[in-house]
């Protein structure tokens, strides 16, 4: 972060693939560390130019805003991310939560989108609402919700029962 | 929360606008993706806790209405207070359990379900036969021709380590082999073997780097063929084929390459006949106990066991000798017993027994009828052992069992194709272990999945199903002479082929 003067209220502008121009507070935007890193890249002199996002379309860049907005006192996401996130519970907080009452394909947009700007908090907390959508169901239950096709052969089913009996509830 | 979200995800509107389209979004998602997702139920299946409380609730807490006299408090799962009877070492302190594998281990055994391989120890017959132990995981066979070798079930049962037999200064032939019961955790597994010139060996197997036997202490012959020999260091028990029982006690090792002279405690005779007899040796905290089980004929028909126990001192003095017959048999006072054999109810055995199997209070014997029978066998200020209960399931002559001190029990046909566990805790008396008992729930045939030898492959494309391949694994030819061993994960078999080949099959319950 070489001439990074904090300048409050800086923005930026970004045009999502549906050439839509969005204009936001460059600390909000900075929550995602690919725009971050980009603005690096770059330089400051660049600044002024529009961040092309193919990726991403106007509506789920809409929420991954609203939701950085909401986070952006939040503490930077550790470093070495695998083993911490396997300890935590699929816990999520409120406002999270009500931010993430949304359709599955919104879900699912957010998540890619979440991962394609490396913003590690909002991908967590979208993999654990798709984790907590199949908490406690049935294999058939989960197909439903996802809308899942069976591939596989009563055989193949069959099989896999029988190596997870062990395991299962009694 | 969870419920809420659920609950507000199937109703919210724009899902149920979707339905119909029936887009399945989760599997386009990267592998990655897809895998943080599941990462959080990794967490969860992992959860050594959970696995703990229902191991707890499956298979300890269901024990305690087996054992007469545990009193039924502290039998509901909590971490600190929970009574785990035999399984307290599961929960030391320090100690890493890893409780999902145990509960899979558990419940493989419950179901007689493993995973089975063979190993070939041996393309000829042996004369006078392969001895085989097992004890920490390994496996030791011994005969004249490749004489002393380690197996490691665990490492998929490859040879670790071999040694010629260094017989002192005779061309004697091994006739016995024990383990060495009274091992401590990280220490080298010794092992001791008897010879037919009543020379014995103590060999120490080093399992640093690369595993070898070494020789710590040889024995010069002496009185005739060790037919059968108990270790628990420092003390040795053997028997001699003319039924002369000695115990040596080893002084204190002072250096780990080798021992010095044991000292001879005691040497007496023995009413034991034959050898179908379990020596077994138990230090006290007041000395040392040395028994023998032993089958014996009764005066007009029919056989029964005894047992006879001798107590030493700490220093070596013996203390207390006493034994004790089954009180089923024909032993009984003469006049009463022979004269009403019928209506008296107990079941004599009219075969000879094939084994016998010692751990303490257990006493199991096989028998030719294709039946067990099991005694409890209660050493306090006297000794005495309880009539025998059958146990019926096998459908061939049994040859061979081993029960250890849980109450496990496994035994093997003749045949070597119908394996059964037993759960025998508390022994039989009970009423509740009647009805088990009656309902066949005693004991479970043991069932491999699946085997890792090219033959069994062959067998199950030709048959239909697995279940086919199972009965069909063993050819016909095959007989098991008898030796059974179990571990926590493993029962080995030893099986000749028709052939003349030897085999030690392993039934892995881990898997």
């Amino acid at each position: 972060m070489s001439a990074a003067t904090e300048q409050p209220k800086q923005t930026l502008t970004v045009t999502t693939n549906d050439n839509v121009d969005i204009v936001v507070e460059r600390e909000i935007l900075e929550r995602s560390v690919l725009i971050k890193n980009m603005i690096g890249d770059v330089g400051e002199e660049q600044i002024d130019t529009a961040i092309p996002l193919p990726n991403v379309n106007e509506p789920v860049m809409k929420k991954v805003i609203e939701w950085c907005e909401h986070h952006r006192k939040d503490p930077p996401a550790p470093e070495g991310d695998d083993s911490d996130s396997r300890k935590k519970s699929t816990d999520i907080d409120e406002w999270d939560q009500k931010f993430m009452q949304v359709d599955q394909e919104m879900l699912f947009e957010i998540i890619l989108a979440a991962n394609y700007l490396d913003i590690k908090g909002l991908l967590d907390v979208g993999c654990k609402t798709v984790a907590n959508m199949i908490k406690g169901k049935s294999p058939d239950e989960i197909r439903k919700t996802f809308n899942i096709q069976n591939d596989f052969t009563p055989e193949e089913e069959d099989q896999i029962r029988r190596e997870n009996e062990w395991a299962e509830d009694r | 929360m969870k419920r809420r979200y659920e609950g507000d995800t199937a109703s919210s509107r724009p899902t149920k606008a979707l339905r119909p389209s029936g887009v399945d979004h989760i599997s386009q998602l990267s592998n990655e993706l897809l895998l943080k997702i599941l990462s959080y139920f990794y967490t969860l299946a992992e959860d050594s806790q959970l696995w703990k409380a229902a191991y707890f609730n499956r298979f300890v807490r269901p024990r305690v209405a087996r054992i007469p006299g545990v009193s039924s408090q502290n039998l509901f799962y909590s971490s600190k207070l929970s009574k785990w009877l035999e399984d307290e070492p599961l929960v030391r302190a320090g100690q890493q359990t890893n409780w999902k594998r145990q509960y899979k281990l558990r419940h493989n055994w419950s179901r007689g379900k493993c995973a089975v391989s063979e190993i070939e120890i041996a393309e000829q017959p042996s004369l006078p036969g392969m001895l085989v132990q097992m004890g920490n995981g390994v496996i030791f066979t011994v005969d004249s021709a490749l004489g002393l070798r380690a197996w490691g079930p665990r490492t998929k049962g490859e040879l670790i380590a071999r040694t010629a037999l260094k017989a002192p200064d005779t061309d004697g032939i091994p006739t016995s082999l024990a383990v060495n019961g009274c091992h401590s955790a990280g220490e080298d597994p010794s092992i001791a073997v008897g010879f037919n010139d009543g020379s014995f060996q103590i060999y120490a197997l080093k399992l640093e780097d690369e595993a070898e036997f070494v020789l710590l202490y040889s024995h010069p012959p002496s009185n005739g063929s060790l037919c059968a020999l108990a270790f628990s260091y420092p003390y040795l028990l053997s028997m001699t084929s003319g039924n002369l029982l000695s115990l040596y006690i080893f002084p204190p090792q002072d250096n780990a390459s080798s021992l010095s002279s044991p000292r001879l405690l005691y040497t007496l005779g023995s009413h034991v006949v034959g050898p179908e007899s379990s020596l077994a040796i138990k230090p006290t905290s007041t000395g040392v106990t040395a028994s023998v089980a032993y089958a014996l004929q009764g005066y007009l028909c029919g056989w029964t066991v005894g047992i006879q126990e001798m107590r030493f001192s700490l220093s070596g003095e013996l203390t207390e000798s006493r034994m004790a017959t089954a009180t089923d048999g024909n032993f009984a006072p003469v006049s009463q017993e022979v004269l009403t054999p019928a209506g008296v109810g107990w079941h004599p055995l009219y075969a000879k027994p094939t084994s016998i199997s010692y751990t303490h209070p257990y006493l199991l014997v096989t028998l030719p009828d294709n039946t067990l029978s099991l005694y409890l066998v209660t050493s306090t200020s006297s000794l005495s052992i309880s009539p025998g209960t059958r146990l019926w399931g096998h459908t061939s002559s049994v040859s061979g069992a081993h029960v250890g001190g849980r109450g496990k029990a496994v035994s093997v046909s003749r045949k070597g194709n119908e394996l059964r566990v037993w759960e025998l805790e508390g022994g039989l008396q009970s009423a509740k272990a009647r009805k088990r008992l009656l309902s066949g729930e005693i004991s479970i045939r043991i069932r491999p999945e699946k085997s890792t030898s090219a033959a069994d492959l062959e067998i199950s494309q030709i048959g239909s199903g697995l279940a086919f391949a199972l009965t069909q694994r063993f050819d016909d030819t095959s007989v098991t002479p008898g030796w059974i061993g179990f571990d926590e994960e493993n029962v080995v078999v030893l099986e000749e082929k028709g052939q003349g080949s030897q085999m030690l099959v392993v039934y892995d319950f881990a898997g």
